[in-house]
């Protein structure tokens, strides 16, 4: 492989990792905090998908509007009702479950993934539907050694909307109260609790951060996918939920690289092998990996404690 | 502090709750997304988003007049059930003989392949059982088990003829062997990082079992598999190689019932079987073994207990039970897919265990018969069955934490100075 | 005692039977229609069914057959392999004797042995590949060409018309997809032409971008894909980001109105003929549009005619006995809205034929120059 290919094969393996980490902070923050697999959180960037192409289908054949405006009015409404689904997921099928073994809320989830996805099934039917092409042309476009190398400007988008939240998280996390607050649950819930913590509150934010973060990623696929279906939330779950243990599950840049990674292997194993091979490669490599760190890239070791 | 809050707090709450439920319903529930002809319409529905907005709104005014200050959460406690040790074998024995009769009657009979997957859902719970609830770990990929004896049998079954009854052994070593080569290098992970190596090598098996399409007929699968045959007598309306049905022993008339009759029966056997044998497991050293890992690894390793070897043995054992289940759902199913192993399947078969109540038997398999008969029973809701599926699932959780019917756990109590 | 159990065993099932076969005494005829009505290909199922309806209340209105009226049993496999045979012991359990499917080659394959051992007649008017008519199956049928037909037809095109420099080939590893896929390779390979690259993708994917970059460094100009359009849309839509310079082709899976825009300007696909464009079926065309619906969907005209076939054959045979009507069925000619048809040994139509059709940006098709 020459060096445009893999500068091609580069950008779009990073394009698709972006969309992986996006939905990957969700499930790490969670882990982070109350130490529980959720995996509704799938079935959320689902719905915000949904959503945002129920607003662009209300607002365009209401009136005429500009590209932008509809992409702009379909990512606020998304985030807007998905960090709805998202505190209503927490409230509903997990606090109640707060205090209970282990297993319990990831049954819960199971449970609610199953139900979230059908909900959508039954109301919005199970076909595929087409998402308008409403970002169009390419952010570059240029031709090296006779191989032209491109970026379209939908995955353009995806990239920077994705390292701009990811920024804003981080900073977010690092120097605000509620940031605090999140690093202190996470370091020990109880203790938090005790030290004058609102726990509730900061475990419905970091479902609401999740969600706000995976309803920007299902609009944005929708956008670029151009189509959407009920079950779109489970495989990308599914993948975004390893990028998350790969890079360390619990911990932010952790997840952010895992997504990278994921996005990249699964590109490069798609471009040495027949691309059916490409998903075997990067569940071998989930597991080689945690192997050798059983915690993931950037996770904190667990100690045994007696 | 509720009787301290004045109006207006109450009104602002109430008013916040009707906005997040109008978010709530108002895109999913008021407006349809519709492929017709002329492209994507949004149809409107408001009536039950205005009806859920209105409720919630009054519903949260109303709530604090009404509402008994609540109560500091109680930690569900283990309840002790009352004895029936004493009447076990009259019990056991009244529940085989329902079992046996269950597909003579009328409404057993209309559910007969709904039972059948029952037993299925039985024996892979039963299984997992061994490796959640007795030894602890959290397993996410069993499905992986499942699929490896069903392919065992279909490919022992297309390429060298082989029947159901000389392939289930085989169908449940190889599981279990499995179970042994993926346990012996991760099985030194903890907790959460085992769940997912688990769930790793459970898309792996089912994605090379789609791309290996020389052997496993990829995406496809295999079809055209022996149904089981019984005593020796082929269950079919036609016997494949020159023996003769069973119907045409006993001189009746071939209906596609008799059929599913004798495929229950096939697995009521099996698991009947894994349920005497797991329990005496469970009594013998072993089984003890895997419980006092689960309460406290640490403590066993003091104790010179080999947590691995402890680990391998319950992991290779469900999976073997895994592969058993496997097997006959080729035989019933006559066709295999990888599809029919995805990680669903995995999550359900653990919820089963978990809804039962881990480490319980008799939990299991209500659980297991619960959760395979409530889609059967909601069939008239067609398009709703698994809405319900997962309602139910999220509600029995916070219902019943502990369980359908969880186990009573072993304990010596110290004498009291 | 061994007898005495059996012989109680035969008592209970007698007593069954009693119970259960009281039920077939109805004044209906039961026809079975698995198809899609849920899942990523519904849009075939949509048309399949309408196709079927339509027919089927035509002849109600005109008094039914046998003296009695069809009734129309629709049920969902969602295409998929894993769903079917439940649905087809279903069949089996209510009593159906005959069915109008499946929609997919590949869910059909593990019915179709089901309805084989239990004397249900197929009539099917999507599935096409070739396998199906390959195990000897008495009672199966199809009012569709197969891929033995449709592979050539687009394999002669590709060497012959389109002559592209470099040739891929994929498809998505089901029965349909791989099968025809196979079958357009066979054909350009026995006509001098090796395909660069033969390769499969996974159904459900939504990322092809690496292969298309494969794709692009191997400088392919011609792409066939085997497998239905949900897969096809993604391919498409990023072929085009990634300025793939290349002309795509797909079978009639890949021809439903959701393949739209630009990126499917010029796309080629292999169609039964346009049969609502006979002057003969403009009554029937007409029936469809009335019911805003597009006569001109693949499978709508194929589907309307498996019904035709089914209900000659009954009257034919004057009997609803599977084996009688199949032999009604081998050994007759029938008048449909595809033009006479007549049935080889094995079930297929003998005389099908594919053409083939350039794609546009709003879901219209031309036949190809």
């Amino acid at each position: 492989m020459d060096f445009p290919q893999f500068l091609q094969q580069l950008i779009n393996g990073l394009s698709l990792g972006a969309i992986y980490a996006l939905i990957a902070i969700g499930y790490t923050m969670v882990y982070g905090i109350i130490g529980m697999i959720n995996f509704a959180h799938g079935e959320i960037y689902m719905i915000g998908a949904y959503i945002g192409l129920i607003t662009i289908t209300a607002i365009g054949t209401m009136f005429g509007c500009p590209a932008w405006l509809l992409i702009v009015s379909a990512l606020a409404m998304a985030i807007l009702v998905t960090c709805c689904y998202g505190w209503a997921v927490e409230r509903f099928a997990y606090r109640p479950l707060r205090g209970s073994p282990r297993l319990v809320p990831l049954i819960s989830a199971i449970g609610m993934s199953i139900f979230l996805q059908n909900y959508i099934a039954v109301l919005q039917t199970t076909r595929d539907l087409s998402v308008p092409e409403l970002i169009t042309g390419h952010l570059f476009s240029f031709t090296m050694d006779g191989f032209n190398v491109s970026m379209s400007n939908s995955r353009a988008l995806i990239l920077i909307v994705t390292i701009a939240l990811m920024a804003t998280v981080t900073i977010y996390i690092r120097s605000t109260r509620m940031g605090r607050a999140c690093r202190a649950c996470s370091q020990d819930i109880r203790m938090a609790g005790l030290l004058g913590i609102d726990v509730n509150k900061v475990i419905s934010f970091t479902f609401i951060v999740g969600a706000f973060l995976a309803a920007v990623g299902g609009v944005l696929i929708g956008l670029s996918i151009n189509k959407i279906n009920p079950f779109i939330g489970f495989v990308a779950g599914i993948k975004a939920f390893t990028a998350a243990v790969i890079g360390g599950i619990g911990s932010i840049p952790g997840a952010m690289l895992g997504g990278a990674l994921l996005g990249l292997i699964e590109t490069f194993a798609s471009a040495f092998l027949p691309t059916e091979y490409k998903d075997i490669v990067a569940f071998s490599l989930l597991i080689l990996i945690l192997l050798i760190r059983p915690s993931g890239l950037l996770g904190r070791p667990e100690v045994e404690k007696v | 502090m509720r009787g301290e809050t004045g109006m207006h707090v109450v009104v602002k709450d109430a008013v916040i709750a009707a906005l997040v439920t109008a978010l709530l319903t108002i895109p999913l529930i008021g407006l349809r997304l519709n492929v017709e002809s002329t492209g994507l319409v949004l149809r409107t529905e408001m009536f039950w988003p205005l009806t859920a907005i209105l409720v919630v709104f009054f519903g949260r005014l109303i709530l604090p007049f009404i509402r008994r200050p609540t109560l500091p959460v109680k930690i569900p406690t283990e309840k002790i059930i009352p004895k029936i040790a004493e009447y076990r074998k009259v019990w056991l024995g009244a529940l085989l003989v329902f079992a046996v009769t269950l597909p003579f009657t009328p409404p057993g009979g209309s559910m007969l392949t709904g039972l059948t997957m029952a037993m299925i859902y039985m024996l892979l719970a039963l299984g997992l059982n061994i490796v959640v609830g007795y030894a602890g770990l959290l397993d996410l990929g069993h499905a992986a088990f499942y699929a490896i004896g069903a392919y065992t049998y279909a490919l022992l079954n297309q390429y060298y003829g082989l029947s159901f009854w000389q392939a289930l052994p085989l169908a449940g070593i190889a599981a279990g062997f499995f179970g042994i080569v993926l346990g012996f290098p991760v099985l030194r992970l903890r907790g959460d990082y085992l769940a997912i190596v688990t769930l790793g090598f459970g898309e792996i098996v089912r994605l090379l079992l789609n791309n290996w399409d020389s052997l496993t007929g990829g995406p496809d699968g295999i079809t055209n598999i022996s149904k089981p045959t019984l005593f020796g007598w082929e269950i079919t309306r036609r016997a494949r190689g020159e023996g003769e049905t069973l119907w045409q022993f006993l001189g009746v008339d071939f209906v596609n019932t008799y059929q599913l009759i004798a495929l229950y029966f096939i697995g009521l056997l099996l698991v009947v079987v894994a349920v005497i044998v797991i329990d005496r497991l469970s009594k013998m050293p072993v089984g003890r073994a895997w419980e006092a890992l689960r309460e406290d690894e640490i403590a066993c390793r003091s104790l010179g207990l080999s947590p691995t070897m402890i680990k391998l043995t319950a992991f290779s054992l469900g999976s073997m039970f895994a592969g058993f289940a496997g097997a006959f759902y080729a035989a019933y199913l006559g066709s295999v897919t990888p599809d029919s192993f995805a990680f669903i399947e995995s999550a359900i078969i653990l919820s089963i265990v978990v809804l039962g109540g881990m480490g319980s038997q008799r939990g299991v398999l209500l659980a297991a018969l619960t959760l395979t008969l409530l889609p059967e029973f909601a069939r008239d809701f067609a398009e709703y069955r698994m809405l319900i599926f997962g309602l139910v699932m999220v509600l029995m959780m916070i219902w019943r934490p502990q369980g359908l019917w969880p186990a009573s756990r072993r304990r010596v109590e110290l004498p009291t100075s | 005692m061994k007898a005495f159990i059996f012989k109680a065993a035969a008592f209970f099932c007698g007593l069954l039977a009693t119970t259960m076969t009281f039920a077939q005494t109805t004044q209906t005829i039961k026809m079975a229609v698995p198809t899609a009505l849920t899942g990523p290909v519904a849009q075939y199922g949509d048309m399949h069914r309408a196709g079927v309806r339509l027919a089927v209340e035509q002849v109600n209105e005109a008094g039914g057959i046998l003296g009695k009226k069809i009734e129309l049993v629709e049920l969902d496999d969602a295409c998929e392999p894993k769903q079917s045979p439940a649905v087809a012991n279903k069949v089996v359990n209510d009593g159906i004797k005959f069915v109008l499917g499946h929609l997919c080659s590949g869910a059909f394959k593990p019915a179709a042995q089901i309805y084989n051992e239990n004397d249900v007649l197929m009539v099917t008017s999507t599935a096409t590949t070739d396998e199906l008519s390959t195990y000897g199956y008495k009672l199966f049928f199809r009012t569709i060409g197969k891929d033995g037909q449709q592979g050539p037809a687009a394999g002669e095109y590709i060497v012959k018309k389109a002559k592209p420099k470099k040739l891929a080939i994929i498809h998505d590893k089901q029965t349909y997809g791989q099968g025809v896929a196979t079958q357009v390779r066979k054909t350009v390979e026995s006509l001098g032409m090796k395909p660069t690259i033969f390769e499969a993708i996974n159904r459900g994917d939504t990322d092809y971008s690496a292969m298309i970059t494969k794709m692009k460094q191997e400088g392919i100009d011609f792409v066939y894909y085997g497998g239905y359009h949900p897969e096809l849309i993604v391919l498409l839509k990023q072929a085009k980001d990634l300025a793939l310079n290349a002309t795509w082709m797909g079978p009639e899976g890949a021809a439903v109105p959701d393949v739209k825009g630009e990126s499917a300007e010029g796309l080629l696909v292999t169609l039964p003929p346009d049969f609502s464009k006979e002057p003969t079926n403009a009554k029937i065309t007409e029936a469809f549009k009335a019911k805003n619906q597009d006569p001109s969907g693949a499978f709508m005209m194929t589907s309307y005619a498996a019904v035709q076939v089914l209900t000659d054959a009954i009257k034919g045979a004057n009997s609803e006995d599977p084996f009688k009507v199949a032999d009604y069925l081998h050994h007759n000619k029938f008048k449909t809205v595809l033009g006479e048809i007549e049935f080889t040994p094995q079930g297929d139509w003998s005389t099908a034929r594919f053409d083939i059709f350039v794609w546009h940006k709003d879901a219209t098709k031309t036949l190809a120059p």
